[in-house]
């Protein structure tokens, strides 16, 4: 797969089909994957694919100016599909190098497994079911829905339908969406007011550093509304109530467009528990509307368009 | 005189005495993220997980927000209500070295030309425990910048493990007197002091990740405009603020007011030279565009802090590789610029 | 002169951030968008002692809705009042608009260093203005016509981008009066009663040609006529060392704490906001 991604790469660049490519390249500490944005088609031989190419690329897409090739993982392409639903880019400037994706392994977790910190750990492979971690040259095997991440569990597009070039063979669906969905559940099930003291709780950790909106594709507000100052929506302080309020605001600002990339979970250096929320408005989205942002490209998108019936009802 | 030293099982004791005369701060987890937190009069269980918070000390002088001061309207006009007087004195036990000498390092701005009066009364007061590494992550460098993970300089005591102890390193008059006032510590032997010797070099060598900052402000300076360079640095770069919040030498603030009917309140809290509204203003933002942040960022810590304090504000505690949601290296960013000659105009 | 040597008696209830209650005794408008207001300190005492220097800043609160940056610009040798000059671009500076005469006003200040007065002596002085940037400079103008012969020749190029944008009318009516001052003033764009100069201020500069020999350039105004300003006193022969001018970046603390205002090594608040060519001009094409 690699090698084909890297071929293409380097053809779509020499034949100036595409003025970027972005892909991963591997990271600088053990287990990580890290964007690579060039125009260099050298460097397209360090483009790699593994169980740790994390990020969602289409964050990168409403930055740039050109046409772009772009690796992209099921989820990475409903983000396209979103962000050109929502005009930000237009479907000839992307060439989507797609790769059928089976889960992406979430260090956090292995490192509960393994009670050892990522960097401690000697290695981490995946024969399909199984992954294998090995710690002080002791192996440690692992069922993979203890290993991947909550989101990944929950795909329901792990192969692009979109794509302009399939690297591989599509694999099967493995949504194990009661897993996935826990720590919603247990939510759900508690009491409202324990409900608050617990946002309360995780929401005191906020430090504002905006992870989660920059990390997420369907935030690509040029203004956010956090930054108003006239009118002030909410205070620029990470206090808890305003830190509450401004990611209950974005996760309505991204509801019909959030694809539940879980990018915002994993960014967060404090482990706010975000998914939680955009997953439950993900559910709300579909519940309502029948919709699941990405899925269908012909689909218009929601938040942009209105039918007959619902103008007739708003301006009576 | 002889070090001390204090069996690891004693140290609930050891902070349970400190807590008469201080506000002891320790590493302490809450889902899963590590800070220095009020100690809860028990735990003690760090002393097996830590290895350096998230959250760096910083967080306990220049707090996250803070309330500079109240003020009210009356008939007579605005009433101006200064903060509290600070009465805490805190201990911090645990600093790691990197975030000592990062302590060491903002003080430097804090106390230059006007004195910040919340940041220092708080810092003045404060004792600082270190505690040496014996664990190194791999994205640390300390030993790259001017500390390691045993340096007891920027701490008033320093602790090294040597098994079943910690080996008691007084290093300021502060931290004698606190020992002089403590009790049920037990004497050091010859043979502990070389233990520590030896858990100093064993954790030197486990940090491997080195930086050549040789120069560097001069290469810096060099490559100013070289916009080719900053960019390519900077394509990666989802402008968050994680690398400058969470970074225990960064100090910038941000100043904002709020009013309830007559009662207001001004707060500063962190803000981060990474976000586009920093500087914007009125007609035009200098740094509009990511790489324009992004080479401030790199310049301020490796060219700017040094011309001006003569130290780099940047300690190689790692933080701002480890959680940077795209792995951007500060390492490998500060490796690859351009050396004087290389670089274009 | 630095923020070190501020005087820290002026320090309300010995806290740096804390403001100073003025109330503002008078209020001009000088364009639709620029306002000069007149202040005084509620406080007796600060009122007899306060001192400062043409040149300096001060950090003023609409109390609730927040602070912001505005130069002195009047001028020390006339003390019995204070006055700033703002114009409108934002949350603050709209909050200020809807505020009255004898409305409250915080004031923490004055902060900065400030034109080098003493080593202006016996110079000849060109003074070139844009906009609201004759703001600082009209408070070191009438400092140096308040003791007219301690300085030579004086040149003053004035600009805004219509006729009604120009501020402080009554001043430049004042100086164009004056036999002992050269007043040029000019426009992007006239209209019909328009009498005076037309085109950018860099410009007409050149066609002024104030000679560099013994002469020093106090330069403040809108970012893009500073960038044109300079290269234009050059052609005149004016070193780096020559040219001076006050920079505009954001700032929040003003006292060199919170970051925002850096030029390369130098923050503006603490290092500035008077500089001369020579100390900025590694970073000014680019971060500026
Ligand atoms: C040393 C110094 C001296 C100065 N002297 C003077 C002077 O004498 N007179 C004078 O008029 N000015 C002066 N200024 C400039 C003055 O400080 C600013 O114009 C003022 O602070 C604006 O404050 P504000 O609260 O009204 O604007 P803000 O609301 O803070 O913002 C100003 C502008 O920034 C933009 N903005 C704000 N927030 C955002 C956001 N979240 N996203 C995008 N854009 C945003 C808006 O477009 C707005 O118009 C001086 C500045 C300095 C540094
Ligand atoms: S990523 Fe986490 S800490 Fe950062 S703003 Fe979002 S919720 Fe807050
Ligand atoms: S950087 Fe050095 S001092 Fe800091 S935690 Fe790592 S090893 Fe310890
Ligand atoms: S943490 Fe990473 S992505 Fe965020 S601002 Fe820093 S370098 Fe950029
Ligand atoms: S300017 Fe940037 S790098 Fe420097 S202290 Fe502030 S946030 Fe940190
Ligand atoms: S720049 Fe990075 S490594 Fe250096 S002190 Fe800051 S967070 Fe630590
Ligand atoms: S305004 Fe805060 S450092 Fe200059």
């Amino acid at each position: 797969m690699e090698q084909k991604l890297r071929q293409e790469a380097k053809a779509l660049l020499e034949q100036n089909k595409v003025d970027w490519i972005i892909g991963f390249e591997p990271g600088s500490l053990k287990f990580t994957a890290t964007p690579l944005i060039t125009r260099d088609k050298n460097d397209t031989e360090r483009l790699i694919i593994n169980p740790f190419i994390v990020n969602n690329l289409a964050d990168f897409l409403t930055g740039i100016k050109g046409r772009v090739g772009i690796v992209a993982k099921g989820c990475d392409s409903r983000s396209i599909i979103s962000l050109i639903q929502d005009n930000k880019i237009v479907r000839e400037d992307v060439v989507i190098l797609a790769v059928p994706c089976p889960g992406l392994i979430d260090l956090v977790k292995i490192e509960r497994l393994a009670g050892k910190d990522r960097d401690e750990l000697d290695d981490i492979s995946r024969d399909g079911d199984k992954v294998t971690v090995t710690v002080d040259g002791q192996k440690k095997e692992f069922a993979i829905n203890q290993t991947l991440f909550d989101h990944c569990l929950a795909c329901e597009l792990p192969t692009p339908q979109e794509y302009d070039i399939l690297l591989g063979e599509p694999g099967p669906p493995a949504p194990e969406l009661e897993v996935s969905g826990q720590n919603i559940a247990k939510l759900k099930e508690a009491l409202p007011a324990e409900r608050w003291e617990f946002w309360q709780n995780e929401f005191s950790r906020c430090i504002r550093c905006y992870a989660c909106r920059n990390a997420c594709p369907a935030c690509f507000c040029q203004r956010c509304f956090v930054e108003e100052t006239e009118p002030q929506w909410v205070m620029p302080v990470p206090r808890w109530q305003d830190n509450l309020i401004f990611q209950i605001i974005r996760n309505i600002h991204v509801a019909g467009r959030c694809t539940d990339c879980g990018e915002c979970e994993r960014v967060c250096p404090v482990n706010i528990p975000l998914r939680s929320l955009a997953r439950e408005m993900y559910g709300i989205v579909d519940e309502l509307f029948s919709f699941k942002s990405g899925m269908d490209k012909e689909a218009l998108p929601l938040m942009a368009h209105y039918e007959q019936e619902e103008a007739e009802d708003l301006f009576k | 005189m002889a070090d001390k030293k204090v069996g690891k099982k004693d140290i609930a004791g050891l902070l349970e005495q400190w807590s008469q005369q201080f506000a002891v701060f320790a590493p302490s987890k809450e889902s899963g993220v590590a800070a220095m937190a009020e100690w809860d009069g028990k735990d003690i269980s760090f002393l097996d997980w830590y290895r350096n918070t998230v959250v760096p000390p910083k967080a306990i002088f220049l707090p996250p927000m803070e309330e500079l001061f109240r003020f009210q309207k009356g008939k007579e006009g605005y009433n101006i209500e200064p903060p509290p007087k600070d009465k805490h004195k805190r201990l911090i036990f645990g600093v790691r070295p990197c975030d000592a000498r990062a302590m060491a390092i903002l003080d430097m701005t804090f106390e230059q030309a006007l004195e910040d009066p919340y940041y220092l009364s708080r810092r003045k007061s404060a004792i600082l425990v270190g505690l040496g590494c014996t664990n190194p992550c791999e994205s640390c460098f300390c030993t790259s910048m001017g500390t390691s993970p045993t340096d007891q300089t920027n701490v008033d005591l320093m602790l090294i493990d040597i098994g079943d102890d910690f080996l008691i390193e007084e290093v300021t008059a502060k931290g004698k007197e606190l020992i002089a006032k403590t009790s049920g510590l037990k004497g050091a032997t010859k043979e502990d002091e070389a233990k520590a010797k030896q858990a100093k070099e064993t954790a030197y060598n486990k940090v491997t990740r080195k930086l050549d900052t040789e120069g560097i402000k001069d290469r810096l300076l060099a490559s100013f405009d070289d916009e080719e360079f900053w960019e390519k640095t900077a394509a990666k770069c989802i402008s968050c603020g994680i690398c400058t919040l969470l970074c225990p030498t960064c100090y910038c603030f941000d100043i904002n007011d709020e009013m309830v009917k007559q009662e207001g309140t001004r707060f500063r809290s962190w803000d981060s030279c990474g976000f586009p509204n920093y500087t914007k203003m009125p007609m035009e933002n200098p740094r509009q565009e990511k790489w324009r942040r992004v080479r401030q960022k790199v310049c301020h810590k490796y060219e700017f802090y040094p011309m001006t304090f003569n130290v780099i504000a940047c300690t190689g505690c790692g933080r701002c590789i480890r959680l940077c949601p795209v792995n951007w290296d500060i390492t490998q960013v500060i490796e690859s610029v351009p050396a004087r000659t290389e670089a274009k105009k | 002169m630095t923020v070190a040597d501020t005087n820290q008696e002026f320090f309300a209830q010995g806290n740096v951030y804390l403001p100073h209650i003025a109330v503002i005794e008078k209020i001009v408008e000088e364009t639709p968008g620029v306002r000069t207001y007149h202040f005084n300190f509620k406080d007796e005492k600060l009122r007899k002692e306060f001192t400062f220097q043409s040149g300096q800043f001060a950090q003023y609160s609409v109390l609730g809705t927040g602070e912001a940056t505005f130069c002195i610009s009047s001028s020390p040798t006339r003390r019995d009042h204070l006055e700033f000059a703002a114009q409108r671009v934002g949350k603050v500076t709209n909050a200020l608009n809807r505020l009255g005469v004898g409305a409250e006003i915080g004031f923490r200040g004055p902060y900065g260093n400030s034109f080098p007065i003493d080593s202006l002596k016996d110079k000849n002085l060109v003074f070139v203005g844009g906009g609201i940037g004759l703001a600082p400079l009209r408070s070191l103008i009438w400092n140096v016509l308040d003791y007219r012969d301690k300085y030579k020749k004086i040149d003053i190029v004035y600009g805004a981008r219509t006729p009604a944008d120009l501020c402080f009318k009554y001043d430049l009516e004042a100086w164009d009066k004056d036999k002992t001052v050269n007043m040029v003033t000019t426009v992007d764009r006239g209209d019909d009663g328009w009498k005076g100069k037309v085109g950018v201020v860099p410009k007409i500069l050149e066609e002024v040609a104030p000679s560099a020999g013994e002469s020093v350039a106090i330069v403040c105004g809108p970012p893009i006529m500073i960038r044109f300003t300079f290269p234009a006193l050059e052609k005149l022969g004016f070193k780096p060392e020559q040219m001076l001018t006050t920079l505009e970046k954001r700032m929040k603390c003003g006292i060199g704490k919170c970051g925002r205002c850096n030029i390369g090594n130098l923050y503006v608040c603490r290092d500035g906001p008077v500089f001369s060519y020579a100390q900025i001009k590694d970073f000014v094409s680019s971060e500026y």
